[in-house]
């Protein structure tokens, strides 16, 4: 198996693949295992040492109420991604079915569906975020699933699309005439099939998730105090923005990091799943190669 | 032709009208009594709290109260905030022209710099100059508005601090002054992603045959490029800009509380957290319309220039 993989032209670690995943992995570590990296509270207040600059206790200072900005950080981390991840999740779980359902048996039930998703999408995103908000009333529960429902008609379109091409093929054909029922169909032969564009797309929300959220908490319309949370963080501090500008400016630089590198990771999926993308070695290795061959 | 634009206009009134329900029954879930907003903690009794049941239309059965909203609605007629007890019309005139501003400078930011970049980038691809704006378009597509307003501030306040943030606006030039941060701050975003896609539609269009049989014929590379592909390529850059001018529209409401302008989108926030019914619905409404009516007259125009969108 590695031989071969060495072997087929162009690779799927490539510099920016290797850079962002080993970032993005390094910051989950230091997000999952942030107790044993700070042994801070993240809500302890100490009003002795308020607006203190970086020092080797407190590695980005703390906040107005003596909070440890690091430790905090690394805690809203925890918030920031499972909610994000629960956006996600939402969308998959509406979604997903909807797309296959609506591609799959077409006519009225597609057409119903769609004209659905296309209300949902007539509102620019957040915006819906923000109706939702306004009737269920502020929090992190009612934002994410806010988002949630914002964010399935692309799915369910995409997932709709995928299904269109492969309803067509073959093998459904097949498991047809074998008797397989719809269900089976369905999810048991055509879906794992729609998998890896659904995947590279879930990738990508996730990051989106990442940024929507972070904005709906700075309006004071998500997580509500004194969670800590990336988007709250920038809220909270954001008065200190000109006097002490590193610890009001870090959770967002970590939320770019974070949403880059996602992205960059994805790019990188994309590109070696279609194969006129993919990166090719230089020409001096693919001459080598060339010699290998002849001389073999 | 006709028939496509009817076709398009009918399915923007319903649109409209689903839209317009939605929002309604939406502002009305909300949990907090209506009451309690309009009287905001003073002390009442119960025939102050009827009168102003009827003075705000609140006694009248909900769809009778719809059909007063839209019917007002349509007429210029916004019904009065709760909270400001004033008429709504007089809110949104004092702040509309930030929000319309901001979304409509940041548009033509992104454009001008954002079209001629990726066509340069295209034209040099792998040369350093596309390498370095492709990165910085990366970061930039990562950096939610008010981040990159938070951002923008810094560096304001660092080299140019005698830039006006706050103070009231009178004069024409001071409101141009005033806007161009906020402008430039909410732009970045789709400036990266125009940037990205006009980057890789002129690339496609650079290996399409005709630009082989352009070359072939002797044409110059510059009027190839900027004559023949540019055409192609700058099509779907628009139509996208279309759609991202819904995101455009609720980026200015995060760059507006970054900058603190008094905009629609400041006003909206403030509106759901005290729960001022006539104001949430008249400003979401209008900021629905706004987008629709865009993507609308982004459809006919395509469909203008494209014969393949009207004879589907």
């Amino acid at each position: 198996m590695g031989a071969s993989k060495k072997k087929s032209y162009g690779r799927f670690f490539t510099v920016p693949v290797v850079i962002s995943l080993s970032i993005l992995i390094f910051l989950l570590l230091c997000i999952i295992f942030a107790p044993f990296i700070t042994k801070t509270d993240p809500n302890a207040l100490d009003l002795l040492n308020v607006l203190k600059g970086p020092s080797k206790e407190h590695l980005l200072g703390t906040d107005k109420t003596g909070r440890d900005i690091f430790t905090r950080i690394l805690y809203g981390g925890r918030t920031s991604l499972l909610s994000a991840l629960g956006v996600v999740m939402i969308s998959v779980v509406i979604g997903i079915p909807t797309g296959l359902i609506s591609g799959y048996y077409g006519g009225k039930v597609d057409m119903i569906l769609m004209r659905i998703c296309d209300v949902v999408v007539s509102f620019p995103a957040l915006l819906l975020a923000f109706i939702f908000v306004a009737a269920f009333g502020r929090g992190l529960g009612n934002a994410v699933l806010a988002l949630g429902i914002v964010y399935v008609p692309m799915l369910a379109k995409l997932t709709r699309s995928l299904m269109l091409v492969e309803k067509n093929k073959t093998y459904v054909e097949a498991a047809y005439s074998i008797g397989y029922s719809d269900r089976k169909i369905i999810f048991h032969e055509i879906f794992p099939n729609c998998l890896p564009t659904i995947l590279v797309e879930l990738t990508l929300d996730l990051g989106y998730a990442i940024l929507d959220l972070a904005s709906m908490s700075f309006l004071g319309l998500g997580v509500q105090p004194p969670t800590s949370d990336w988007g709250y963080m920038l809220e909270e501090n954001r008065a200190f923005l000109t006097t002490s500008p590193l610890m009001a400016i870090s959770p967002g630089i970590v939320i770019i990091v974070f949403v880059v590198c996602l992205n960059v990771f994805v790019d990188g999926v994309e590109m070696y799943s279609d194969p006129s993308r993919r990166r090719m070695p230089s020409m001096k290795k693919l001459k080598k190669r060339m010699e290998l061959i002849e001389h073999a | 032709m006709k028939k496509y634009v009817l076709k398009r206009i009918l399915q923007f009134l319903i649109t409209m009208l689903i839209v317009s329900v939605l929002i309604f029954v939406m502002v009305r879930l909300s949990r907090t009594d209506p009451l309690a907003a309009i009287v905001g903690g003073k002390q009442t009794t119960p025939e102050i709290l009827a009168q102003l049941k009827t003075k705000f239309g609140l006694d009248k059965p909900v769809v009778a109260q719809y059909f007063s909203w839209i019917g007002g609605f349509l007429h210029g007629d916004l019904g009065m905030s709760f909270k400001y007890q004033a008429p709504v019309s007089g809110l949104l005139t004092a702040r509309l022209p930030v929000t319309l501003g901001l979304v409509f400078f940041a548009s033509i930011i992104a454009m001008v710099v954002a079209i001629p970049l990726g066509v340069v980038a295209a034209r040099h691809k792998d040369s350093p100059f596309d390498v370095i704006s492709s990165v910085i378009c990366l970061v930039l597509a990562g950096t939610p508005p008010f981040l990159m307003s938070l951002i923008f501030i810094l560096f304001l306040a660092r080299f140019f601090p005698s830039y006006p943030f706050t103070g009231s606006f009178e004069t024409v030039p001071q409101y141009l002054l005033r806007m161009l941060a906020p402008s430039i701050a909410l732009s970045f975003t789709m400036i990266a992603l125009s940037f990205r896609m006009m980057r890789s539609n002129m690339i496609e269009q650079m290996q399409a045959q005709y630009t082989m049989t352009g070359k072939a014929k002797g044409l110059p590379p510059k009027v190839i490029s900027w004559r023949h592909n540019f055409r192609n390529a700058i099509i779907p850059v628009l139509s996208v800009a279309s759609i991202q001018f819904g995101s455009l529209i609720v980026g200015s409401v995060l760059v507006e509380t970054v900058f603190s302008l008094s905009g629609l989108g400041t006003l909206l926030i403030d509106s759901i957290k005290a729960s001022d019914y006539a104001v949430e619905q008249d400003i979401m409404m209008l900021l629905v319309a706004l987008f629709l009516i865009i993507s609308l007259v982004v459809d006919l125009l395509y469909a203008l220039i494209d014969p393949r969108i009207r004879l589907k």
